[in-house]
């Protein structure tokens, strides 16, 4: 017993000595992303990773919980928010450097593919039965899909038909995807081609529509590469953002 | 040894004193009688005052079943009614939506007698009974290993029927076990949080459960998290000290 346990400490020394080796430069930056975001940037850390040799290790999330995630010392070196009020958070605390805005969305209504309550319009949302998901206040898309519902004048009626406050927009997806819910408010860019099948989507009139402005920027502190990967977003990346729907900035 | 034991003591009562440590105490009374507390505790009370019903409900059968018959195939069904005490609570929770949703095998039957589960108080209770109905079969396969068959015996050979010593001496005499794997099973249904939230969803006075509110809190307001987190530390203890180490045949 105390032979292996003495062989595992001068095993871990001995990795710690070749770690200290090594060049101080990081071979990996963390970012944290909005999940409404998900799919646009798994695919620019994979362009990023191929181009500036830094493993992007990414952690999706709802921004508010993400903001706080940082706020208790996680350890990110990029954070993307989907509403300038989470990433004031973290530019009080910690800090940040670099920020500035990469992209824009508009949100839709969502139904089921088959659209079993019959939802055609926003107004509908409010008819009373309709079961409705939406995320919870304090999640941006949850708080921008309030602001929209009092844009369209049926804050009242169509909060009444909520039935589920989810975590983060992914969560209403799913939700309405499996036909549990009969309407939900997402982004537009949520309409993925994984569940375009399972969703029949209504576009939300210009007026009461809410322009969700998404933030980036690297943390105080953070290593060379994540000021690289907000530059890579802000550049070649919009290529892919605008791809998955986004607008641009 | 002692060190160890320490160190194991120290595992658990440090998350707790970074609660305490943590706590925004000022905040307390406030906190505690906001709607979200207050909304959250009802809530969690019914939901696993009901998933214990529903539990003792299927789990004695089975825990009899299993620790009195024999069939074939009697170890694939014990792994099953023991499979949600290791199945990742979002797998039962989907698990769920597949028999019970609006889409699931039996959704349409069970909308057609007017019930529905999703999104409603009855699907997180039921929700949290699926975690937690194995401790009652495990609690009665318990008992009846330490049973005195010769009373059963005894009264058999007075001429009772099997229903009638099963009545009156059987579950009388397992009434302990029983009551202590009900408490488990409680216990376990007041922190459950994945499948509740995949299955039922997530709305106050509806089917936010405490474990939901302080998941949602710790998004935007950590220290209101911690406070609700305390009460369910509180609330736990109490239950485990109440049960003195019962479930363990430690009792003192």
């Amino acid at each position: 017993m105390k032979v292996r346990a003495a062989f595992l400490v001068a095993a871990m020394l001995s990795a710690n000595a070749c770690g200290s080796d090594e060049p101080a430069a990081p071979d990996s930056i963390t970012v944290f992303a909005a999940a409404s975001l998900t799919e646009a940037f798994t695919q620019i850390a994979a362009d990023f990773e191929g181009q500036d040799g830094t493993k992007v290790r990414l952690s999706f999330g709802p921004s508010d919980g993400l903001a706080t995630q940082i706020q208790e010392g996680a350890p990110a070196d990029v954070f993307a928010s989907a509403s300038p009020k989470w990433m004031d958070a973290v530019a009080e605390d910690p800090g940040v450097v670099d920020r500035s805005d990469f992209a824009r969305n508009l949100l839709i209504v969502i139904t089921p593919a088959d659209n079993p309550a019959g939802v055609d319009s926003v107004d509908d949302l409010g008819r009373p039965g309709i079961k409705l998901v939406l995320a919870a206040e304090g999640v941006p898309v949850g708080d921008y899909a309030r602001e929209l519902l009092g844009n369209a004048g049926i804050a009242d009626e169509a909060l009444a038909n909520v039935v589920s406050n989810e975590d983060d927009v992914k969560g209403v997806v799913q939700k309405v995807a499996l036909g549990e819910a009969d309407a939900g408010i997402v982004y537009r860019t949520d309409v993925t081609t994984a569940v375009a099948g399972d969703l029949g989507v209504i576009d939300v009139p210009d007026s009461d529509n809410v322009v969700a402005v998404y933030p980036i920027a690297a943390l105080a502190g953070a290593p060379g590469p994540a000021r690289g990967f907000v530059t890579y977003v802000l550049g070649p990346g919009q290529t892919v953002l605008r791809d998955a729907g986004f607008l641009p900035p | 040894m002692i060190a160890l034991a320490v160190l194991g003591a120290a595992f658990v009562l440090l998350p707790v004193a970074g609660l305490l440590a943590r706590a925004p105490w000022e905040r307390t009374g406030e906190l505690l009688t906001s709607d979200v507390a207050l909304e959250g505790a009802r809530v969690s009370l019914i939901v696993s005052l009901g998933a214990a019903a529903l539990s003792l409900l299927v789990g004695v059968p089975l825990g009899l079943l299993l620790g009195r018959t024999s069939f074939p195939g009697r170890t694939v069904v014990r792994a099953l009614a023991l499979l949600p005490l290791v199945l990742p609570p979002v797998v039962a929770g989907i698990g769920l939506l597949t028999a019970f949703g609006r889409r699931g095998l039996l959704g349409g039957p069970a909308r057609a007698i007017g019930l529905e589960l999703p999104f409603t108080t009855a699907g997180a209770a039921v929700a949290a009974a699926f975690v937690s109905f194995p401790f009652i079969v495990l609690a009665v396969e318990a008992g009846l290993r330490s049973l005195d068959t010769r009373l059963e015996d005894a009264a058999a050979s007075l001429g009772a029927s099997k229903w009638y010593v099963l009545r009156k001496v059987t579950l009388p005499l397992l009434a302990p076990q029983i009551a202590a794997g009900a408490v488990l099973a409680w216990a376990r249904a007041l922190g459950e949080f994945g499948a509740t939230i995949t299955f039922a969803g997530n709305f106050r006075g509806e089917t936010q459960t405490m474990p939901l509110a302080v998941f949602e809190a710790l998004q935007s307001d950590p220290g209101a998290a911690t406070i609700l987190s305390l009460v369910l530390v509180v609330l736990s203890l109490g239950v485990l000290i109440a049960l003195r180490g019962r479930f363990v045949g430690v009792g003192s």
